[in-house]
């Protein structure tokens, strides 16, 4: 999959948040959910699944062959790849832009005494 | 039970989804510890399956290049091709050239001028049958109409009047015109001249109607007419006196028939009957001696293995009533009624049908019309028919009751004027402009028309020459087995006082069939009044 990273952003929502999980270590499905719902978001395993595929269709995340010894078969566990976290980077440094512009916006329309 | 569901819900998903993600995520629902959640990942699940089936056509299809199976003993199962997966956009342009083509297509076979795409079959009028008996092919120097042979039967039942209103004009053929015009004139739509000279028109001119049942007769007698006796000296010579007696009795031009007469003596004295014993070949020997000697492609001579009728006869009720279904099942032949850009009217028809029966067809058409500032009349494909219709629609293109043209009938040593009818009232197309598309497969009353509105100047003819065909017969029964079709009824214009037997129709505008109506509202436009 080509393509400048810029022609997919923005993001969903449940994207972001999927590759932020991801970010950190190396997860199973269940493990990005648990690790999603920890920041107050939830997304269920269809929405979950469906963003996997077009992430691994993009090269964004990748499957691993391996799991630990004792772990539950049916677990597939997953990571980012350099051109997902070169997505996240520039996710983040969009939405870092938008917090910025917020920020500043809200603070001219705070009301100053003379 | 949730779990079943699940399961369920599971594998209504994609195959490749399926088998992909499918056991992680019913491990995921394996680890919910109450019912809501659970539920709730039922319903994940179901929107789930619906999301990857309607917006995720790729995952339809399975990618077993990304997932190499094996086989038990180890040995990889390698697949080559990947499935054809179309972008969103490549689909809806797809979708989009497909229906724009298709409308095109339509399009084109509906208004072609260009008439290879023009699907319609047309119907046959009685001297052109399709159908040529094997043993009977054609010389050389005669054309597709009216040069085919058809064995007696066929011709026999095919050639009698078919029509209810032939049937009751039999009942009165004593009365004078004029008694008949009178009494006529109570029905509008009937024409004035009613009289023999129809059943004789219809005798020849067959309604399209029946052009099929002939094929179909031909079709069913096909193999019969391959068992034929061997004829001897005695029963040729026969024949030929019986066809000159017929000749001498019945065709329409004395002159004419003395010269045939005399042709086929001579030919008999030749001997060039002599080595022919198929009887079929005989009728078409002669039919050419005939035809050679008097160059009427009418006069044919014709066998069939079963036994002959005289006609005319009066039409059996089922021939009506197959005659009635088809004109009702064929809109009366009428093809195409339409007004043209510039308000010039056009009027399709294939054929003059009964004005009994189709007469108020004709009369919406012609009302339909009657805005126009100028009309087309459409001969091309017209296979003539019913004088009756003839005069009727005339009588739309005419202020005043109008003498069309005289049919003189050798048999009966009678002459019958064909007239139009007291003008409709509210008619407005008296004083317009008309023109007459016509092409050689333009037959018998169709020319009468068009000939009748040249002479009359009151229709400017566009197209080709039309076929030839000014004169009507019947058929005179030999004998059990032969029988020859006779042309004994010439139509005359009471103008040129000649028809166009033979000649055919000469257009004053002489260009391609093709092209007659580009033409003709080129013309048209010319004539119609500056707005």
């Amino acid at each position: 999959m080509k393509g400048n990273p810029s022609d997919f952003l923005p993001l969903s929502p449940a994207a972001l948040h999927i590759l932020l999980s991801l970010a950190g270590e190396d997860l199973h499905g269940y493990g990005i959910m648990q690790e999603v719902a920890r920041r107050k978001y939830r997304i269920g395993p269809g929405t979950l699944y469906d963003n996997l595929q077009k992430m691994i269709e993009r090269r964004w995340v990748e499957e691993l062959g391996t799991r630990p010894a004792d772990d539950d078969p049916r677990r597939r566990y997953y990571r980012l790849t350099a051109r997902g976290r070169g997505i996240l980077r520039e996710e983040t440094s969009r939405l870092g832009e938008v917090v910025r512009e917020a920020r500043l916006r809200l603070q001219v329309a705070k009301p100053r005494r003379a | 039970m949730l779990r079943f569901l699940y399961r369920c819900a599971l594998h209504l998903h994609p195959p490749a989804f399926h088998r992909r993600f499918a056991d992680e995520m019913l491990f995921i629902f394996d680890q919910q510890t109450s019912k809501s959640a659970a539920a709730k990942l039922l319903i994940d699940a179901l929107v789930s399956t619906t999301r990857q089936w309607v917006l995720r056509p790729q995952g339809r299809y399975a990618h077993p290049a990304e997932s190499p199976q094996t086989l038990p003993d180890g040995i990889p199962t390698f697949y080559t091709i990947r499935p054809f997966r179309p972008r969103k956009a490549a689909a809806v342009h797809g979708i989009a050239l497909t229906t724009v083509v298709f409308c095109l297509t339509c399009f084109a076979i509906r208004y072609s001028w260009i008439r290879v795409l023009h699907l319609r079959i047309r119907e046959v009028p009685f001297e052109e049958s399709t159908w040529v008996p094997p043993a009977a092919a054609p010389a050389s120097d005669q054309t597709a109409a009216g040069a085919q042979r058809r064995p007696a039967v066929e011709a026999a039942v095919s050639n009698p009047i078919p029509s209810a209103a032939s049937r009751v004009e039999k009942k009165s053929p004593q009365l004078p015109a004029t008694a008949r015009q009178q009494d006529n004139t109570s029905n509008p739509v009937m024409p004035a001249e009613s009289g023999p000279p129809e059943v004789n028109a219809a005798a020849t001119a067959l309604p399209p109607a029946n052009a099929s049942r002939q094929a179909s007769f031909a079709v069913a007698l096909r193999p019969a007419a391959v068992e034929s006796l061997k004829l001897g000296q005695a029963q040729r010579h026969r024949v030929v006196r019986a066809a000159i007696e017929n000749l001498n009795k019945y065709y329409v031009e004395p002159e004419m028939a003395r010269r045939m007469a005399d042709a086929l003596l001579s030919h008999e004295r030749a001997g060039d009957d002599q080595a022919i014993t198929d009887p079929e070949a005989f009728a078409t020997l002669l039919t050419d001696q005939l035809q050679k000697a008097s160059h009427d492609r009418c006069v044919e001579v014709i066998y069939g293995t079963e036994p002959t009728v005289s006609s005319p006869r009066a039409p059996t009720p089922t021939e009506v009533a197959e005659y009635r279904s088809r004109m009702i099942e064929s809109n009366c032949t009428f093809e195409k009624i339409e007004i043209l850009p510039h308000n010039i009217g056009y009027l399709k028809f294939n054929s003059f049908p009964d004005a009994a029966l189709c007469g108020s067809m004709a009369s919406r058409a012609m009302k339909k019309l009657n805005g126009a500032d100028a009309i087309i009349f459409d001969l091309r494909d017209n296979s003539g028919g019913y004088a009756n219709m003839v005069a009727l629609l005339a009588t739309y293109l005419f202020d005043r009751p109008t003498h069309l043209n005289d049919f003189y009938n050798r048999g009966e040593n009678s002459i019958e004027q064909s007239w139009t009818l007291e003008p409709i009232p509210g008619d407005k197309l008296a004083d317009k402009p008309v023109f007459i598309l016509t092409s050689s497969r333009t037959f018998s009353a169709a020319e009468a028309f068009s000939y009748d509105l040249k002479m009359l100047k009151r229709a400017t003819l566009v197209g080709e020459t039309t076929s030839g065909r000014g004169h009507m017969g019947a058929v005179h029964r030999i004998d059990d087995r032969f029988a020859i079709r006779i042309p004994e009824i010439k139509v005359t214009n009471p103008i040129s006082k000649t028809n166009w037997q033979g000649t055919g129709v000469e257009p004053d505008v002489k260009v391609r069939a093709g092209d007659a109506l580009q033409i003709a509202e080129r013309l048209a436009l010319a004539k119609l009044p500056r707005k």
